[in-house]
């Protein structure tokens, strides 16, 4: 009986060192990220990644970190090493956490980088991948404000392109904003970003 | 007793217990108190640093990175035997076992990975199009927004160096080869009639639509021991693996009119694509009158399917093209008074099923077979000619990937060909000619890459083929070598092996496979969005089918004795950097070629074969009208002929070949584009060759007439439209 207890107590013990273990690490790669220190922060995500190979969600970090890192890069040799860094990670969390929304939207974003940077090379190509992968998010879940943000935002840019209007992405992105207040994971480190986004965006629908 | 003896062993249990979580718990503030730090540096094999690596021990969360000196320091509280791992882009991941405490100072040197983006590639004689390849010259959309090219992949390869624009003919002519020396491969399988069956001097086209293609490459010699059966060139499609999206593809063109469409279920997709082609209305507004009269014009009926499903470690595709196609012409000679009456029937059946699948331990096994029959049934003045050919294909490959610097591909593969004509005269003689060939072949290979800079591809081919009872062997080999970051030197020997074509395999089977040799010397430059490329090579040609009449026939004495040699100059420059929105390619061949072939009295440069060849191909994206503007310039120097009047052979030269075409494609919204082209704009007027009567007139001079374009420019109209549940896509690259 006690014997029980005393594992019990001595197993949670463990694994609430290590669940803390896991929260240090990810916070301080958070910080690293948001004091501008990517590299440092990537290889953080990268060994909780490598030491918690269950969990999607530092591959994830791991992808998005190196994702962001390419908007603007104008060195293709290091914009290749970081998206295919991304995707390589990208591809993992995916194997983990199949149907992910947050993992599609994800992919989405590298294809974006891609074509931020070559959109004569890949737009062509990548397009109709990335058409394909938000509505596979928004078939999983309608209900997720990032989805529904990013949806928006790539049908918009693809309506101002051909000049037509704008508008029902725009309420898209409302609903996106109206979402982000009731959306909650019970997962640590879930996804929280594109609130700030979305009021943007938003802000842009209206000036 | 029992009670007590209980009571004992609990409270003993208890003891125990206690003092093992105080053990524990010691152990825990112990090892939470001993940290070990942890440092060294990170260098690369010129001993410089290795800035951002990433250094850790394994399955924890300690370590760090390197700074801009290669140098890392961290702590841990790890203790005994542990894995410390060192990765960074671009290098091999490092491992080093032991005891944390002897991880202090350390020097680690790291090995560069081998990057098949930014290292050397085995490209000599290769051009790609792809969409991150580094090889890639041409993207896909390019080979179908060329102007000139009318939707015609062929057409828009024939705007790259080292081939020759033999405007008659429509086909691949390569490096001073004759169109038969180039085969072409969907998968990996042999497609035996590429291309739609026409009558002479009328161009032919492509029998696939590009689109159902991922990746194309064209190489114009010295390629992969794969491949066999071609003295000249290869041309490989890969079709696609997974389709984007479901869609439903509309079009209506001035010629003809087609629809296609794509579903998807889960890891299954299926695609067709059905077109008719007529050419009455277009013929009736615009006729074509140089040199011939149409009864009825060229007019298909042509469907494409693929089959694809995707396993977690396999790939099943299936192919099918089914083509009808029929015309009627009436055609000018110079040896008859009237028009000769040709007319022609063709239908193709080819399917082409491969299969893939991905072991553990690197190992992929690729097998597939195309089979294909065709039947061509031609009426010329009285005289019937049916031809049917049943061909198929078996291949079965393996692939060993040792290390990214090592693999080996090795396989087997059977052609079966059967290929039989009758001819019915007027005079209800009969005469049947035909052939039956098994040829067996087996080839190895490997790809060794020494380093980022340095690599070699060595390979052999083994072939038997029984219609002739003769063995070849044909080694190959290629070798690249990185000169710089942008640029990199390739060189490449082999030996290539042909049978006679069907036209002569139906009358005489007592020969020997032609033969080549290649020998590729190319200089590769590559700079954002600019690439520059220039390739020197030799070709020797022997074995060459000769015989003795006009054309192969009954009677006709054939032998080996043929020979023959190309050496020439290719070069290629392409930039879609500088100029905003405008992408433009210029490719210049030069050739020096002659042979003793055929029906050749001595050895000459044939009419296929002009000495210089240059291409301009412009697209300007003019993006206020949504709209993409073309222009391509095409120049052919004059082609030999020989004129029976004069002494020489082969010793005279058509005027030059001038084109100048013109495209434009406006996408109307984001589903439909409106799609308008035309020829040869300026309408040169273009002479391909000369026709010279068999037997001369009164004053003892053979009289001739010039082989001209049917037609000096020619029209296109279509408007396309893509149905897809996104809304988005459209067939900008279909197009």
């Amino acid at each position: 009986m006690n014997k029980t207890i005393f594992t019990v107590l001595f197993l949670f013990a463990l694994i609430a060192n290590s669940q803390d273990q896991y929260n240090k690490g990810m916070e301080k790669a958070l910080q690293l990220w948001s004091n501008g220190q990517t590299l440092e922060a990537s290889n953080l995500f990268e060994r909780i990644a490598m030491a918690e190979d269950d969990n999607w969600i530092p591959y994830f970090y791991v992808a998005v970190v190196n994702t962001t890192a390419s908007f603007g890069e104008k060195d293709a040799v290091k914009l290749t090493q970081q998206l295919e860094r991304a995707k390589e990670f990208s591809d993992i969390a995916k194997r983990l956490s199949p149907n992910n929304p947050e993992l599609l939207i994800q992919e989405a974003m590298i294809n974006t980088a891609w074509i931020a940077f070559d959109g004569a090379t890949y737009g062509i190509t990548l397009s109709p991948k990335n058409a394909k992968l938000y509505d596979q998010a928004l078939k999983i879940a309608p209900e997720n404000p990032r989805v529904v943000l990013s949806k928006a935002e790539w049908d918009m840019g693809t309506a101002r392109y051909f000049g037509k209007d704008t508008t029902p992405y725009c309420n898209d992105v409302e609903r996106a904003l109206e979402l982000f207040t009731n959306f909650k994971s019970e997962i640590p480190f879930y996804p929280v970003w594109g609130k700030e986004r979305a009021e943007e965006v938003l802000k842009e629908c209206k000036g | 007793m029992t009670g007590l003896n209980g009571y004992l062993l609990l409270q003993f249990k208890r003891m125990v217990m206690k003092q093992l979580f105080l053990i524990l718990l010691v152990s825990v503030t112990w090892a939470s108190s001993a940290q070990t730090t942890i440092d060294g540096r990170v260098i690369d094999k010129k001993n410089g640093p290795v800035a951002g690596a990433n250094v850790y021990l394994e399955g924890t969360y300690d370590g760090g990175s390197t700074n801009a000196s290669g140098e890392f320091s961290f702590e841990t509280m790890e203790t005994g035997t542990q894995t410390l791992v060192v990765s960074m882009l671009g290098y091999e991941p490092h491992y080093e076992m032991g005891d944390v405490n002897f991880f202090s100072d350390l020097s680690i040197s790291l090995v560069e990975a081998i990057n098949s983006l930014t290292g050397v590639t085995l490209s000599a004689g290769t051009f790609e199009a792809g969409d991150n390849s580094k090889v890639s010259v041409l993207k896909p959309l390019d080979i179908v927004t060329t102007a000139g090219a009318v939707g015609d992949f062929v057409a828009a390869l024939q705007t790259l160096p080292g081939t020759s624009t033999i405007n008659e003919d429509g086909r691949l002519f390569v490096r001073g080869g004759a169109a038969g020396e180039t085969q072409v491969f969907i998968d990996g399988l042999r497609v035996f009639q590429p291309f739609n069956a026409t009558a002479n001097n009328i161009p032919t086209r492509g029998r696939f639509s590009p689109f159902l293609f991922k990746g194309i490459t064209f190489s114009t010699g010295g390629y992969s021991a794969e491949y066999g059966q071609a003295l000249s060139s290869v041309l490989l499609l890969n079709s696609t693996d997974v389709p984007d999206q479901e869609k439903t593809d509309l079009n209506i063109m001035s010629v003809g009119t087609g629809i296609g469409h794509t579903e998807i279920w889960g890891d299954q997709s299926l695609t067709f694509n059905t077109q008719y082609i007529n050419l009455t209305p277009y013929e009736a507004l615009i006729p074509s009158t140089q040199g011939i009269r149409w009864n009825s014009p060229f007019e298909s009926i042509s469907g494409e399917m693929v089959f694809r499903s995707k396993g977690e470690k396999s790939m099943f595709k299936l192919y099918t093209n089914f083509n009808h196609s029929n015309l009627d012409i009436d055609q000018e000679d110079i040896n008859f008074e009237d028009f000769v009456r040709f007319q022609l029937t063709n239908n193709n059946l080819y399917f082409n099923a491969s299969y893939k699948h991905f072991f553990e331990n690197e190992w992929t096994l690729t097998t597939g077979s195309s089979i294909s029959w065709d039947s061509n049934d031609i009426t010329v003045f009285d005289t019937d000619i049916d031809a049917h050919e049943t061909a198929a294909h078996f291949k079965l490959k393996f692939r060993k990937t040792f290390t990214n610097r090592f693999n080996i591909n090795f396989g087997a593969e059977l052609f079966d060909i059967d290929y039989q004509e009758t001819v019915n005269a007027p005079d209800e003689s009969q005469f049947e000619s035909g052939f039956d060939d098994r040829l067996f072949a087996g080839f190895v290979e490997s790809d060794v890459f020494f380093s980022n800079d340095l690599a070699i591809k060595v390979g052999a081919r083994l072939e038997n083929t029984t219609v002739l009872d003769d063995f070849t062997f044909s080694p190959r080999i290629s070798l690249a070598y990185k000169s710089s970051e942008k640029g990199q030197f390739s060189l490449a020997y082999g030996n290539f092996y042909q049978n006679p074509l069907n036209e002569i395999l139906r009358f005489e089977t007592n020969l020997i496979s032609e033969r080549t040799e290649h020998y590729i010397l190319n200089y590769q430059y590559l700079n954002n969005g600019k690439t520059f490329r220039a390739e020197a090579y030799y070709k020797d040609y022997d074995n060459l089918v000769k015989f003795d009449t006009e054309l192969p026939e009954f009677s006709s004495q054939f032998n080996n004795a043929g020979f023959g040699y190309a050496t020439g100059l290719d070069v290629f420059w392409r930039d879609n950097k500088s100029i905003g929105n405008l992408d433009y390619w210029v490719s210049y061949s030069f050739l020096d070629t002659e042979r003793d072939f055929r029906n050749f009295r001595e050895r000459a440069t044939p009419n296929f074969a002009p000495s210089h060849s240059f291409s301009l191909v412009t697209k300007y994206w003019v993006d206020k009208l949504k709209s993409q503007v073309g222009f391509s310039y095409q120049y052919g120097s004059g082609r030999p002929f020989d004129n029976p009047n004069t002494a020489g052979f082969f010793a005279e030269k058509t005027p030059a070949f001038h084109n100048l075409s013109f495209n434009w494609a406006y996408l109307i919204d984001q589903q439909k584009i409106l799609y308008f082209s035309v020829n040869n704009v300026l309408g040169f007027n273009n002479v391909n060759d000369f026709q010279y009567a068999n037997t001369p007139n009164m004053e003892g001079i053979f009289e001739r007439r010039a082989i001209r374009p049917a037609a000096d420019s020619f029209f296109f109209v279509g408007f396309f439209w893509t149905i897809s549940t996104d809304k988005k896509s459209n067939q900008l690259n279909n197009l």
